[in-house]
């Protein structure tokens, strides 16, 4: 259980981070919210539009800000030679992996929350079936923060990474993002047994990654 | 590019001084054959169809394209699965070389597809579950073949590639899974694109079809296989190379 | 007559099945060719036993 211990480890380090440095706080949190006006300014408001298409929205806007959460997470890494001193420690790379994609989980949770209330007050939407909301919240948050962070790596100290990142990581997501929308259109709708479905689907995703990242991020700290 | 400057090899008795070999120049006539065959077939002696008229015939070629885009991928699959467990480059390469057909391949599947959705849906294109798929696979081949351009050590690109690749496989199974259920959901599948009764010389197209497009891509792979072979060797030289004139300087100096 | 048979290839869905066909054709054509170019220029620079295609 070395691994899980290290896990915790790097967590708590890159929250702590977060926690002093407070970019996710004062550049991410605010992207969030203005894209959620950007929507708003892009379609009407009045016409009901923004309720019906809350959905969509609300996971776009989550795809995008945490897209730079993650961009995050493995800058500070790169920054400082870091990485190598991460590879010299002798801590295990799947604890690595699960330490980054916890701390990308819970700064993802975060941005949700926020998000999500954001939705309700701007676009006026009602907030109905919460059990199936929070599975889809859990499950959509799991499945972005295993990807996510394991394609983080991949571009990780690469001079084309703010651009590689993207490329990589939002055609993978393109499930979550379907699956994601259509379990919160059904859980608002008062349809949640259309959502389980894809709460399964996402949960299937979340696991092949966990699995790819536990096994793909040893050789892929060895030498990069 | 130094194209004008023969290199030192130039006509060498000994190996081939291109990517062809005997195996491959038989392999070329026979696909020009078959091509032959398929143009034969395909656009001049099998009939049109009933509902969808001469637009049947893009099936022809249509189909096996789709087929050898999944095909493609599945081996950028296999091979980064092997490169990682045993580090062979003859392995990396055999992934790199079908990713970059299968791309090919996917844009082939994607062009026919609209130009087949024109005349029978009237529009370019419908979220049909199967052409979004395609669409989605173009886009996961893209970013496998981004991350082989990258300037970077040969086995930090390989290995990076490698795990990209590795998940191509279950990436592929998840989306269309998704798509699916995703157009399902509120309607059932527009039309299916393959008629339902596929007989006589109409089958006999689509199977020459398989045949002719299943040797090109093979030819392909192969010739494609062999540049990136050379192109890795080119760079290893350059490298050695690089390494002596910064020896002969130092000594100099 | 040979007008009349060029009119009514050009209406309908003939013109879709051409471009269809000439683009999956030519563009495997397009592709073996650039290949095999990059290959001869590049077996120019590689000493001839590391290429050996058996």
């Amino acid at each position: 259980m070395a691994m899980l211990h290290d896990a915790w480890l790097i967590a708590r380090k890159d929250l702590k981070l977060e926690i002093r440095s407070r970019v996710a706080l004062n550049q991410v949190v605010p992207f969030a919210l203005l894209v959620l006006v950007l929507f708003a300014f892009a379609l009407d408001p009045d016409r009901g539009l923004l309720e019906k298409a809350t959905p969509g929205l609300y996971w776009i806007a989550v795809l995008f800000s945490g897209l730079l959460a993650m961009q995050r997470s493995f800058a500070v890494e790169a920054a400082d030679g870091v990485t190598d001193a991460l590879r010299l420690s002798g801590l295990a790379p799947a604890g690595i992996y699960l330490g980054k994609t916890l701390s990308v989980a819970v700064q993802l949770l975060v941005l949700e929350v926020l998000l999500g209330v954001g939705v309700a007050v701007l676009y006026g939407t009602s907030i109905t079936g919460w059990l199936l909301l929070l599975a889809t919240i859990v499950v959509a948050t799991a499945a972005i923060s295993t990807a996510g962070t394991l394609f983080g790596v991949v571009a990780a100290g690469l001079r084309v990474r703010e651009t590689l990142l993207p490329l990589l990581l939002l055609p993978v997501l393109a499930p979550v993002l379907i699956g994601s929308t259509r379990a919160f259109e059904a859980a608002l709708s008062g349809t949640p047994s259309e959502g389980w479905p894809w709460v399964g689907l996402m949960s299937v995703f979340a696991a092949v990654y966990v699995v790819a990242g536990i096994f793909g991020f040893g050789p892929l700290m060895e030498e990069s | 590019m130094t194209t004008e400057t023969a290199g030192p090899f130039e006509a060498s008795e000994r190996g081939p001084t291109s990517t062809g070999s005997r195996t491959t120049m038989i392999l070329g006539i026979v696909t020009l054959l078959a091509l032959g065959v398929l143009v034969l077939f395909g656009l001049i002696l099998s009939p049109a169809d009933e509902n969808q008229g001469d637009a049947v015939r893009i099936m022809y070629v249509h189909v096996p394209s789709a087929t050898l885009s999944y095909v493609g991928c599945f081996m950028t699959a296999i091979g980064s699965a092997v490169y990682l467990w045993r580090k062979s480059q003859w392995w990396d390469l055999v992934a790199y070389a079908s990713a970059e057909v299968a791309a090919l391949f996917t844009a082939f599947t994607l062009v026919t597809g609209m130009l087949w959705g024109r005349p029978t849906w009237g529009v370019f294109w419908v979220w049909d579950a199967r052409l979004t798929s395609e669409a989605m696979l173009m886009l996961l081949l893209l970013g496998y073949l981004a991350v082989r351009g990258l300037a970077a050590d040969y086995q930090v690109r390989a290995k990076r590639a490698a795990i990209v690749g590795l998940l191509l496989v279950p990436n592929v199974f998840i989306v269309r899974q998704s798509v699916q259920w995703w157009r399902t959901l509120h309607q059932k599948p527009t039309l299916t694109l393959a008629g339902a009764h596929i007989q006589g010389l109409m089958l006999f197209s689509l199977f020459t079809g398989f045949v002719a497009i299943t040797l090109a891509f093979v030819w392909m792979v192969i010739h494609r296989f062999r540049v990136a072979w050379l192109e890795e060797q080119v760079d290893a030289e350059g490298l050695d190379v690089a390494i002596a004139e910064r020896r002969a300087e130092g000594v100099a100096s | 007559m040979i007008a009349a048979v060029i009119v009514a290839a050009a209406t309908g869905t003939w013109p879709y099945v051409a471009a269809a066909w000439a683009v999956v054709l030519g563009g495997m054509g397009i592709y073996a060719l650039v290949t095999v170019v990059r290959g001869r220029r590049l077996s120019k620079r590689v000493p001839p036993e590391k290429r050996r295609w058996s």
